[in-house]
């Protein structure tokens, strides 16, 4: 990849472009490291600076269900619908962008109503489709109404970004399986897919943090239970505790882990791709 | 427990009293949490069909507290989830979808909005068993004789209805209401002692010149406004005929005095969020600013000095609190055993628990005879008296916040809700309000 | 066009088939979900945005009314200004920023891995809560904040600045910090589709640093910049809680009025308020892609 200084010594662009990465960074972690740190606070704990007390005090509340708000249960509910929303997000925008490779009746609409989707104000939406379970009869709950409300929110996502991994992907791999007789299904397992992985591994990671992280549009759509952001937010109505910050560290520390695994993931399906392509 | 006959609703399929049963059960649970927090007693077919009810108790997260829902399943043998949400999610859910709600929890100007709706059912007053008991400030707009205020909404004018389907609040006493009071406070000033050098009475040091850059207010449009009226009209710009229901030349009025103030540089910020409120405080950002009681608490916390303003009513009419006041109401939906289950739960609160618990926040319940019972004589004097503490004074969950000696800032509940100057409301020039309003913030 | 994408343009016509049923297929799911949660609900919101109203209830009917309220109204005019202001700023910060860091990790990275990792480290922060995130800020903008104090120790400054927090900046730095990635993301995916020999044939034929950058790196980014370009502006203009908390309720934005309004129950206003915000995004985002063609620059169509 990095074709500017195959031929040795780095050019200048290289040490201020890495400057502003890490400018940018610190930027991204700085405020976050004051999350880590203050979420190690004691029991007097607040959600400033300075430091009151020490200790794990916080990451108990949080674990045992603590004194305000029930971010654990917010946590259950969040954890599979994000996972729910990175699937379906997944699967739907993969075969659209398909889809989209060639022009079909409709296809113009399609591709305007995904921007719609994409700019329609999130909490006026939401407000729509919980009148609309509300008219229909039906219960609005995270797994029914704010799937699909965060589904209009991660589709036009994934589906860009879908475009954007086709236009990389050279079709005449897809071809030459045909040619060699391969069934549609054989193509699509054997080739296409796997060729695809890391553009659709993007994509289940977009569609993962937008859910995870989504507030205007499930707002209305939640049903009875709430999710993290949104208990987040009702709880900022009263006395906030640093159990939310604890919640922002273990994440972090989670989140570390789980991308050392997709990377080394990553890594597998590379060795793999360059074995195919010596054969 | 013993009610008429009456009121008993005779169940079909067990040919038992419904009413009896539950009643019972409820009592005993509730005699026994007294005692030990154990659960005995329960007639097993009342056990077996009320546990699979679960009723949700919707509202914002210092009047729907998860540990008074834990509290009240415990007693009551049924399942309640509590869904914290901030005031105008929550006032737009139980319009838009009022089946994802069992117990809407509303201020008493949300349940004159929701009551048109026809999304709410009347309460029948002689099936809460505390009613009488509860506080006539709230079930008959005056205490002592003397009328409380009714400038914006006050509860008492929200609350009752002619009949259970009504869809239309009245005036006067009657045998419905659209909502029973659980929770509520009277909100004024909070100011920095050490910085602001003198005790602070009245609302119009908010916009004294002495704290250009130091003062807030909070950024709820319909409150807000209410604040800033309060302020102006104790600096003596104008009277208001009703601050809680301004005519458009009053809103004009009002919001183009922010603006000029805000022009002055006079606002640090208008605050949204709790913690936003105590944060500019306790970091000296501001010096004044209109605050709620447990803020205040948590500026203490911080071992800053902080003052609740006790904004006594004065001879002239000038200054007095701006009260609030959370209620539950009943889905109109509900019906059975679910219905019967939520009476139950209603009932509940007026028992003394949750009264007891929200005074350790710095809130009060409309029955403090209860409340004392499951209080210490210290606490109950510390919270609800306005009494100097003879020991530490903890939180809900044990946490120190008061030493032995400490008073209360603004007296007693009485002291405070005798010197209500308006309620929490919404006008009937809402949208041109609102939309002032943006201007100000805007400007 | 990049070479690939001619071959592929080529083994395409070689092929002349018709794709379109299955493609019809492919794209149904896709179709259903927008239908159901987005025509469908927006259909029920362009209703009532043409109800009449009081303050205690909606009544269907047929009025212009509520837009009329709306666009006569200078609040609405200086409520757009400000959000075009600060979307105009933010755009301008990310797009700098995004483009650097997405040029300096696909194209200064050597193992493409690193890359990938140094890239999620900058995903990391968002699967902590925006709202913790945005509040994370506080203890670092006040008056009495870590880079006040720290200005103030070193000499830097004798009074703490307070348009750190509570003004234009904060809510500029709030955003930047939630949607830069926004911009990254798009652009790294389409600097990744640019062929490396165009560089060596860029410098071969004589161009500078600079001559490259110009007319082989930004037009083939293209399409990743408009991308990133909409979803950072879509992202600000339906901003109601940042710019609500950040500002320090010095700035309305033009949902937070909305939600304002819908908080005391004025649906219809609120309603109409909505369509023409759709309305005028729509037209927005339709221009910039006519600027350029975003489905033309990222599917070698045939």
């Amino acid at each position: 990849m990095a074709i500017v200084s195959a031929r040795g010594g780095r050019p200048w662009t290289f040490y201020v472009l890495a400057a502003i990465f890490v400018g940018y960074v610190a930027f991204l972690y700085g405020p976050m490291l004051c999350i880590y740190v203050l979420s190690f606070q004691g029991p007097q704990g607040g959600l400033t600076f300075p430091m009151r007390g020490a200790g794990l005090h916080w990451f108990n509340q949080l674990l045992s269900q603590g004194d305000t708000g029930d971010l654990i249960g917010a946590i259950s509910r969040s954890l599979p619908l994000a996972v729910l929303v990175m699937a379906i997000t997944v699967i739907v925008s993969f075969a659209a962008g398909m889809a989209f490779r060639a022009r079909f009746p409709g296809s113009n609409w399609l591709f305007y109503l995904v921007v719609a989707s994409l700019v329609a104000p999130g909490y006026v939406l939401g407000i729509g489709i919980g009148l609309m379970f509300q008219l229909l009869g039906w219960n609005t709950d995270w797994y029914t109404s704010a799937l699909g409300a965060q589904l209009s929110w991660t589709l036009p996502f994934g589906l860009l970004i879908m475009f954007a991994v086709f236009g990389r992907y050279d079709r005449a791999y897809e071809e030459a399986a045909r040619d060699l007789g391969a069934f549609p299904v054989q193509t699509l397992r054997l080739v296409v897919v796997p060729m695809l992985l890391p553009g659709v591994i993007a994509v289940a990671l977009f569609g993962f943090t937008l859910s995870y992280d989504e507030f205007a549009r499930t707002l209305q759509t939640v049903g009875s239970s709430n999710t993290v952001p949104i208990e987040i937010w009702s709880m900022t109505q009263n006395v906030t505790t640093p159990s939310i910050y604890a919640l922002g560290t273990l994440t972090t520390a989670l989140s570390f882990v789980v991308i050392g695994v997709s990377l080394g993931t990553i890594a597998l399906i590379q060795r793999r791709r360059v074995g195919m392509k010596s054969l | 427990m013993d009610r008429g006959k009456k009121d008993q609703v005779t169940s079909k399929t067990t040919g038992v009293t419904r009413r009896e049963l539950l009643g019972r059960a409820a009592a005993a649970a509730t005699g026994v949490a007294v005692g030990s927090g154990a659960i005995t007693g329960f007639p097993t077919i009342w056990a077996q069909e009320i546990k699979d009810i679960t009723l949700r108790h919707v509202g914002v997260s210092y009047s729907v507290v998860q540990a008074i829902g834990d509290q009240a399943a415990k007693d009551l043998g049924f399942k309640v989830s509590m869904q914290n949400l901030d005031t105008s999610t929550a006032i737009t859910r139980f319009i838009t979808q009022p089946q994802s709600v069992d117990i809407p929890d509303l201020e008493g100007w949300q349940a004159k909005v929701a009551v048109p709706r026809g999304i709410l059912q009347g309460i029948e007053v002689k099936r809460i068993k505390h009613f009488d008991e509860m506080l006539p400030i709230f079930t008959k707009g005056e205490y002592k004789g003397k009328k409380v205020s009714r400038q914006g909404i006050s509860p008492y004018e929200a609350m009752y209805l002619p009949s259970r389907d009504a869809k239309q609040i009245v005036e006067g006493v009657h045998d419905f209401v659209s909502f029973l009071p659980q929770v509520y406070n009277a909100d004024s000033i909070g100011y920095r002692p050490d910085l602001i050098g003198h005790p602070v009475t009245q609302w119009k040091e908010l916009f004294s010149p002495a704290y250009k850059g130091k003062a807030a207010i909070l950024d709820v449009p319909n409150i807000g406004i209410m604040d800033a009226a309060l302020a102006l009209e104790s600096r003596g710009d104008l009277v208001y005929k009703n601050k809680g229901n301004m005519t458009r030349a009053e809103i004009d009025k009002t919001i183009d005095a922010l603006i000029a103030l805000k022009k002055q540089g006079q606002f640090r910020a208008t605050w949204t969020t709790f913690e936003q409120s105590v944060e500019l405080m306790a970091a000296g950002e501001v010096e004044i600013q209109s605050m709620w009681s447990p803020a205040v608490t948590a500026v203490l916390a911080r071992g800053i000095p902080c003052i609740y303003a006790a904004v006594n009513q004065r001879p002239d009419g000038k200054e007095g609190y701006r009260g609030w006041c959370n209620g539950m109401g009943l889905m109109r939906h509900l019906k059975g055993k679910k219905l019967e289950a939520a009476y139950e739960y209603l009932n509940w609160y007026y028992e003394g628990w949750q009264g007891a618990f929200v005074a350790r926040h710095g809130y009060y319940s409309p029955v403090p005879a209860t409340a004392e019972k499951f209080m210490t004589p210290n606490e109950y004097g510390y919270w609800y008296l306005g009494k100097p503490a003879v020991d530490v004074i903890k939180d809900p969950y044990g946490a120190p916040i008061a030493k032995p000696g400490a008073v209360r800032d603004g007296g007693s509940f009485i002291e405070r809700f005798s010197n209500i100057s308006c309620w929490n409301t919404v006008m009937d020039e809402n949208q041109y309000m609102i939309q002032r309003w943006n201007e100000f913030k805007s400007a | 066009m990049s070479a690939s994408a001619t071959l592929v343009a080529a083994v395409g016509r070689r092929r002349e088939r018709s794709w379109s049923l299955s493609s019809l297929l492919l794209a149904l799911p896709l179709a259903a979900v927008l239908v159901c949660f987005v025509v469908a609900p927006l259909i029920s919101v362009v209703a009532v945005s043409v109800f009449r109203y009081d303050n205690f209830a909606v009544i269907p009917g047929f009025t212009l009314e509520n837009y009329a309220s709306v666009l006569s109204s200078r609040l609405t005019l200086s409520l757009y200004l400000t959000m075009i202001r600060l979307a105009a700023i933010t755009w301008a910060v990310t797009l700098v920023l995004g483009f650097c860091v997405a040029y300096f990790l696909v194209f200064h990275v050597r193992s493409k891995l690193i890359a990938i990792g140094l890239f999620l480290a900058c995903t990391v922060p968002f699967w902590t809560s925006n709202i913790i995130r945005m509040i994370s800020w506080l203890p670092l903008l006040g008056r009495q904040g870590i880079i006040n104090q720290a200005l103030l120790t070193t000499g830097v400054i004798h009074q703490p600045l307070g348009f750190l927090l509570y003004s234009d900046f904060s809510v500029i730095v709030s955003y930047v910090h939630l949607f830069t990635i926004f911009m990254i993301v798009p652009i790294f995916n389409a600097m990744s589709r640019i062929d490396p020999a165009l560089f060596e044939a860029s410098r071969d034929a004589g161009a500078s640093r600079w001559q490259t950058m110009r007319l082989v790196v930004l037009p083939l980014s293209k399409s990743g910049i408009v991308l990133g370009s909409v979803f950072v502006i879509t992202l600000v203009m339906g901003d109601f809680y940042v710019v609500k908390v950040m500002s320090g309720g010095s700035l309305a934005s033009v949902v937070s009025a909305m939600v304002d309004d819908i908080s005391t129950l004025l649906f219809p206003h609120a309603a109409a308020s909505a369509v023409i915000l759709l309305v005028v995004l729509t037209l927005l985002v339709a221009g910039i892609m006519r600027l350029v063609d975003i489905r033309r620059e990222l599917v070698a169509e045939r």
